[in-house]
């Protein structure tokens, strides 16, 4: 890849009390990670520095204040001035700190949305800091949806090693799952998941498509969705040339994909996947938020309270991250 | 020392090949079991599969520990029909039956020192008149337990008990009650202490809804039924804490916090066990007053006969089991 193809992301510094300064810092120290964009970081100068230091690393970028005017070609500071790292103890949630992650977020999205970059990663966020600044703020999806204006079907994926995970439901009741598990919307689910997956440069994407009820329904003996919604919606995207498969027994269907048999799985519901992708190694892994015009991505692992500031945080899942959303960047077909 | 009783388990499946297999596998170190089965069903089987099995029938469990060694020690059930396998035969379905009813006899008389069961297919046994809903039922039944039965699932990594089990995930919702929770916790603090040797056992109560219901925000069982559940065990002594995340409350830091994991539902218990070690899982009946095991597959018709099924769950079964009754 020559530079005049290099993509540009939008990085946007996470919770100032946690590891997100620290390893926005080791990112730009990264040469594979530099190699594979150019990046607007978003935050601080400050932030940055006191992140860089604690990662012990040097960075020294241009500063620009304003996403009005981004100079081509090149990775760029975007100093937005709005917090002094003084003012946040390590590794304690603060509505500043909530302010701070949010704000940059809602600019890099805003970037993008603009076609100003191609696409958009953070350091860890902390709910509760962002819920402090922000009450309303449920969950990523639904405030990427509000920033940009964009409702059309989005999910949040996992993906752990080429192994993705997205699902059908996900942040709500366990009651209220069994009446979302309509054809329609597992048909979306499998949509969206092949997409995706075509997005990274995945060809023929393999889905598995999980079960609802134990023994994916055991002929009909434990409910009816198995049979009645997700066969069917299983059935129609094949129609459609979609690699897709299941109704699968839940409790197998990971067992089956660790051993290579799928290059995605389609949960039911949260935790169906949750559980497994844990065990597998998740905080390891990347958060991918698919059904946006361009890729959103960020480590799977939260802002890490317990070792921010003292220089040990682990690059692994950013700098996939990071990479994942550059190799999406240059290929990517929205909604 | 005592012998273990294993039972036939539906001969259409793949019970006698496992049993003859596990032979294999255990005569020279144990522990010793004796198969409750017909004889020359299983020296037949033997010779078609090509296994190395010399098959004994003997009258009296207390001569299978000096058999064992050289021979698989059979207390012979006669089978109405010869098996074909693959396929039930409704014919044989009392010798299916009386297998299990004679190795419980035995471990209520003392003279095998547990059961391990193996797959049956409740839908032929239904149709032969058999009016329980499975195996655990009728051990109860015909042990005479009081209380209520409850399914644990073993592996070297987890264990696990679904407090709701064979239902829909919409029905195990619905069915879920503080009762239920307190009820299996109970039983299975009590089959800990007595049965695993674990003095003091640390029960991990699931929560039911993503993130345990983040404070009511993604559901309220668990202030409605599993607090209260965890309330009352206390209350009583057990050691139990929760309620959890489901999402994280298997991971390896987590699982060194507890000796056993109560789930709300059936994959929330089975997803984690069968993730973490798909092969070694086992099922243990908690709450029956003798030792009982089974391997966690079922008859497995589509295979039988062809020389393919593992016994490593069946061989796990056995040796939990053993070490259940030392």
């Amino acid at each position: 890849m020559t530079d005049a193809a290099k993509p540009l992301l939008a990085l946007a510094i996470g919770d100032p009390a946690g590891i997100g300064p620290e390893l926005a810092a080791q990112l730009l120290a990264d040469p594979d990670v530099r190699a594979a964009a150019d990046y607007v970081v978003i935050g601080d100068a400050r932030v940055l520095r006191r992140g860089a230091d604690t990662a012990g690393v040097v960075i020294d970028l241009p500063v620009i204040t304003s996403g009005d005017a981004i100079p081509p070609g090149q990775t760029v500071l975007l100093d937005l001035g709005h917090l002094d790292p003084d003012t946040i103890a390590v590794g304690v949630a603060a509505k500043a700190g909530g302010a701070f992650a949010l704000e940059n977020f809602r600019i890099g999205l805003r970037l993008a949305a603009d076609g100003k970059v191609a696409g958009v990663c953070f350091t860890p966020f902390n709910k509760a800091a962002m819920r402090m600044a922000h009450p309303p703020y449920d969950d990523e999806i639904s405030f990427v949806a509000g920033v940009i204006d964009v409702h059309t079907p989005a999910s949040e994926f996992n993906i752990l090693e080429g192994l993705w995970n997205a699902r059908v439901t996900s942040h709500v009741p366990i009651s209220a799952v069994a009446g979302m598990i309509t054809q329609a919307a597992v048909l979306r689910g499998i949509v969206l998941t092949y997409e995706s997956l075509r997005n990274a440069g995945i060809e023929h994407p393999r889905i598995g498509v999980a079960g609802l009820n134990p023994h994916a329904g055991d002929g009909g003996n434990f409910g009816h969705e198995d049979d009645g919604e997700i066969a069917p919606a299983v059935a129609e995207a094949k129609a459609r040339g979609i690699g897709a498969d299941g109704p699968y027994p839940p409790d197998t269907v990971f067992v089956r994909a660790t051993k290579g048999q799928f290059d995605a799985v389609l949960t039911m519901y949260h935790d169906q996947g949750q559980i497994a992708m844990k065990l597998i190694g998740f905080d390891r892994g990347i958060t991918m938020l698919g059904g946006f015009p361009f890729p959103i991505c960020t480590p799977a692992h939260g802002s890490a309270y317990d070792i921010a500031g003292k220089g040990i945080a682990n690059l692994g899942a950013s700098k996939a991250a990071v990479l994942l959303a550059a190799q999406m960047a240059g290929r990517f077909v929205g909604p | 020392m005592k012998p273990l009783a294993l039972t036939m388990g539906d001969p259409a499946g793949i019970g006698g090949e496992l049993t003859l297999l596990t032979w294999l596998r255990l005569h020279e170190s144990g522990p010793c079991f004796v198969a409750l089965d017909d004889p020359g069903r299983l020296e037949r089987l033997a010779r078609d599969m090509g296994l190395a099995v010399p098959v004994q029938a003997i009258t009296d469990a207390s001569t299978a520990a000096e058999i064992f060694p050289d021979a698989l020690p059979v207390l012979p059930v006669p089978l109405a029909v010869p098996p074909i396998p693959g396929q039930p035969d409704q014919a044989n379905a009392a010798a299916i039956v009386a297998s299990i009813e004679q190795a419980t006899k035995l471990a209520l008389a003392g003279e095998v020192s547990g059961v391990v069961t193996n797959p049956i297919n409740k839908a032929a046994l239904y149709q032969a008149g058999f009016a329980y809903p499975g195996h655990t039922e009728f051990l109860a039944a015909l042990t005479g337990a009081t209380g209520k039965q409850i399914m644990m699932l073993a592996s070297p990594m987890l264990r696990v008990v679904p407090v709701t089990v064979h239902a829909s995930l919409r029905d195990s919702i619905a069915m879920l009650t503080t009762e239920m929770i307190v009820a299996a916790a109970r039983t299975t603090a009590t089959a800990l202490r007595r049965d695993f040797g674990i003095a003091a056992p640390r029960l991990a109560i699931a929560g039911l809804n993503p993130h345990a219901g983040e404070q009511g925000a993604l559901g309220s069982e668990e202030t409605t039924l599993v607090q209260p559940a965890i309330d009352i065990l206390r209350a009583e002594g057990i050691d139990v804490s929760g309620p959890w995340p489901p999402d994280t409350m298997f991971t390896a830091a987590a699982r060194t916090r507890y000796d056993v994991a109560i789930c709300m539902y059936h994959d929330q218990a089975l997803i984690p066990l069968k993730t973490l070690d798909m092969d070694h899982g086992v099922n243990v009946t908690l709450g029956l007053p003798i030792v009982r095991t089974s391997p966690d597959h079922g008859t497995a018709f589509d295979i039988a006969g062809k020389g393919v099924a593992d016994p490593t769950s069946l061989i796990a079964a056995i040796e939990l089991a053993a070490m259940l009754v030392r």
